[in-house]
This record gives C-alpha cells, structure tokens and sequence, in this order.
C-alpha cells in the first residue's frame, strides 16, 4: 500500500536520517522522496515521501514513532491508483441514473453524447477508477446496459 | 499417397486448381500424390490411377461434365471403397448439426483415413469427440482453415509454440463485420448503408445475420477454446453481441478518442464476441476484409497475425494441413 507523507523536520543537519529510520525500521520503501530545502518556513523544511508499506498497521506505527521523536506530519494520505477507461454505451439511456447512482466508484472525466441521427443514442463515457475497483466498475457498467437494454462497447 | 475431396463448392474447386498448380511441390514430398476421388451431394467421379485435375479445374459442376461419373453414388461409398489415405472434407458448413460433414469425417476417421477440413460445423458441434476418434484410430486430423482462413495460427501454436501456454486469444474473426465496420469509420456512413455495400460486392450472403449478429465469430471462438485451450466449450458458452445496433455515432465518437470499434472475439475466463473499442495503434486493429488473431502466452507474451479470413487465400491453410499430413507420414515411413 502507498502513501504520501508530508513531514515538517527542523532546518538542522541530520532531520532528514533522523526522520527515515523510522520508516525502514517499520518495512516501508521509499519510493520518492522530495525535500524542499531551499524553502523553510519557520526554521522548518517540509519534506513529501511517497512510501509503499506493507500495511496500514506499518503505517501507523511508522507515525507513531515519528511523533516521538518530535517531527510534525503535516499529511498521511493512502495513494490510490487509478485507471482510465473509456465506453461506449447505445440505447436509449437514462443518464441521470447513470451518472447519479451508477459511477460512484469512479470519477466522470469526460462524457459526450452524440447528436442522434439514429434512433438510438450513443454516449462516451471516460472514467477515472481505482486500479482495484475496474472490475467493480465494468461490472456495474454491464448491469446497467442490462437494464436499460443498451449496448455497452469497452476497450479491449 | 490418395486423396479424395468432398465437396465441390467454391473451395473445393479452388483447391483442386491450387493442387494442379501446386503440384510440383506436392510431388516432391510424396511422388505418388494423387487426387482419386471427388464427391458432390449428387454423385462422385473415382479413378485409382488419380482424377484430371487441370480437366476439373476448368469445370464448375462434375456432375454431368466429367465421364466416369457416378451419378447418385453416396460419399460413404467413395470413402469406403477408394481406399484413400487422406480426405479433404469441403461441404457446406452446418453449425447446427455439424452434417453432412461430421458424418463424412467421422465415417472416415473410423476408416483410419486422415482428415483435413475448412468447414467449422463439425468442429463446432463435436471437436472433442472427432479429436478423439482421430487419436485412437491414429489418423492426423487438422483444421487450420476454419479459423481465420489463411491465417495460420494453428500451425503456429503447434510447431513454434510447443513450450508456451496460451493464456488468451482475443481476434478479428469475421471480415464481413471487420469491412463493414471499417466503411463505418473510414467514410462515416451508417451500419445500413456499409451493410448493404458488403451485399453488393458479394463479402456477405444475402441473409447477413451470421455474419453480423456475431455467429460465425463465435463458432471459431468455440474451436480456438477447444483447439488450443484444450476446454470442452459448446456454442451455447459464448456471450454473443452482434454489430447491427452499432451507430454511426458511436463510430465517431469513439474515433474522437483514438479507437476503432470493432467485433472483436475473446477466449480467457469467459468466451464473448461483442463490438469492442480497439486503440488505433493497436495490433488487432487491421481493417477491410482482413482478420487479425492476437495470442497473449506466459513466454512469448504477445504475438498477432493478421491476413484474410476467407475467400480462396484460405486454399493456403488447406495446402498447408495437406503437406503436413504428407509429411508425417514420410517421416513415418522412413523411421527415426
């Protein structure tokens, strides 16, 4: 599991080490780090990780341990992955239900509805999902095509 | 070695004018090739010392054109009494029972004769049952013309592929769909319009829905399970989504985004034919009459082939599953 850490260590020599001990100690990997020397704020350097830690428990002891050493954590938030997906769905389709009650696991980043010179009409779809969620979504996305008796068109 | 060919269609008169042509080529593997029989649903025409091909290969019927001919004369009795070693099985396909066809190469399996087809009904309705009679009476059986004409991916699996395990075969499967499809797209015309054009230039039949309701897609989705899957799959396992109710519309607005839509045929966990929305830059995407067969293995990952699907390139695959049986048997003959 990924997370993003902000952490605010004093503008002294030696923070930075201090600071990442904990964090191998506890099975994280660091997999960037970006530490903002040239911008103190208040005798203080903020410093953003983005550590892949084997659970939130690791996690969790990781903060503990820095707090006891008396660095500030300005932010720990889970970095999720996503995916983008595009479809197509024909039919006559209801789109406020779609919208509404059907992408709540994922976010609409594009959406387009044709001008419908056939009798049915064709909308796209483009969809930001969590990695882990895909098959949720696709499933959701089936289950609607069924109900409103649509074709639905996804990617390969 | 003899060979009879049943069925004198559209490709079985293309292959006796391939072999003709051809037959320098078969000669040098075996030089007692011979063509000795030839059957229709209205008689056959036999001759041990080995038919005229360049004679058959100007006709279009032999029923009445071709002397010896035996009218009424049943392809059981051709195959019975011919003695032949291998049989080219080329009737009409059937996907519902497989017939006559499956009878043919069942009758001839049973025979100890070796069997190469292009007519999927058999291997739709009974794969596992006409594999397995093969096996055990020890007779070659190969079919690589009924998937994806003359593009050879059954040969491939088989011969360059031994170690792999295919994992996934996703494909372009029917060129009726693939030509309509691709005058949707390139010359933004409606599903009707691209249809009736296929109608006109003779790629489809004049009643198109086992073309475009996906049938014929399915039905080498079931052989390519079967074949190199090794599942036991029926038509009735794949989820069938034809093309008819795919919108100029929708064409375009897919294009907007880089893709092409098209019917695309998938074997992995669950068998499916359904419009799909394929990345312009992507392999599979081919365009016109042409197929496109994309296999994803746990060693070579991704390989895709691409040609035509059907009309007399598929003679190719024919020759190809005949040389092979040829083979065989002289290495057989000449031991290890």
């Amino acid at each position: 599991m990924k997370f993003e850490l902000t952490l605010a260590l004093a503008d002294r020599p030696g923070q930075l080490l201090k600071a990442l001990e904990p964090i191998a100690k506890n099975g994280g990997n660091i997999i960037s780090i970006f530490h903002e020397r040239e911008r103190p704020t208040e005798g203080y350097v903020p410093v953003s990780l983005v550590v892949d830690f084997p659970s939130r428990q690791n996690l969790r002891k990781t903060l503990d341990d820095l707090k006891g050493l008396g660095i500030t954590i300005i932010k720990s938030e889970e970095v999720i992955e996503t995916q983008r997906l595009t479809v197509i769905l024909i039919g006559k389709i209801d789109l406020k239900t779609l919208i509404e009650t059907k992408m709540e696991n994922a976010r609409v980043t594009g959406f387009e509805v044709s001008a419908p010179t056939s009798h049915e009409s064709s909308v796209k779809i483009e969809l930001e999902v969590p990695t882990g969620l895909v098959n949720k979504v696709m499933d959701d996305l089936k289950a609607l095509s069924r109900e409103e008796n649509a074709v639905l068109i996804s990617s390969i | 070695m003899k060979v009879i060919i049943i069925g004198f269609g559209f490709i079985g008169r293309e292959l006796i004018r391939t072999l003709n042509e051809k037959m320098e080529v078969l000669k040098s593997v075996d030089r007692n090739f011979k063509v000795i029989g030839v059957s229709t649903s209205k008689g056959y025409v036999y001759d041990k010392n080995g038919l005229d091909l360049e004679r058959l290969s100007r006709l279009r019927e032999i029923s009445r054109e071709y002397e010896g001919f035996k009218a009424g004369g049943s392809t059981l009795e051709l195959i019975e009494e011919s003695g032949a070693d291998l049989m080219v099985e080329a009737t009409p396909t059937n996907i519902k029972d497989g017939e006559p066809g499956l009878t043919f190469i069942k009758y001839a399996l049973e025979k100890g004769i070796h069997v190469v087809t292009p007519n999927k009904g058999p291997l739709v309705v009974a794969f596992k049952e006409l594999k397995q009679l093969a096996e055990k009476n020890s007779c070659i059986f190969l079919y690589e013309a009924t998937v994806a004409g003359a593009v050879p991916v059954f040969s491939l699996v088989r011969d360059c592929l031994r170690g792999d395990k295919v994992v996934r075969i996703s494909g372009i499967l029917n060129g009726t769909t693939n030509y309509i499809l691709s005058r949707m797209y390139f010359e933004e015309t409606s599903f009707e319009i691209a249809l009736k054009e296929a109608q006109e230039r003779g790629i489809t039949e004049r009643d198109p829905s086992y073309d475009v309701d996906g049938i014929d897609a399915a039905c080498k989705i079931v052989i390519l399970a079967n074949a190199i899957m090794r599942r036991d799959v029926m038509l009735k396992d794949v989820k069938i989504t034809g093309i008819r109710r795919v919108t100029q519309e929708a064409v375009a607005l897919a294009k907007k985004s880089d893709f092409a839509i098209k019917l695309v045929g998938t074997v992995d966990r669950n068998l499916e034919v359904a419009p799909k929305l394929v990345p312009i830059n992507h392999p599979l995407c081919v365009h016109g009459t042409l197929n496109a067969v994309h296999l994803e293995t746990d060693l070579a990952k991704e390989i895709t082939l691409i040609g035509y699907g059907a009309g007399k390139e598929t003679v190719s695959a024919i020759l190809n599953d005949m040389l092979t049986v040829l083979k065989r048997r002289a290495k057989k003959k000449k031991g290890p």
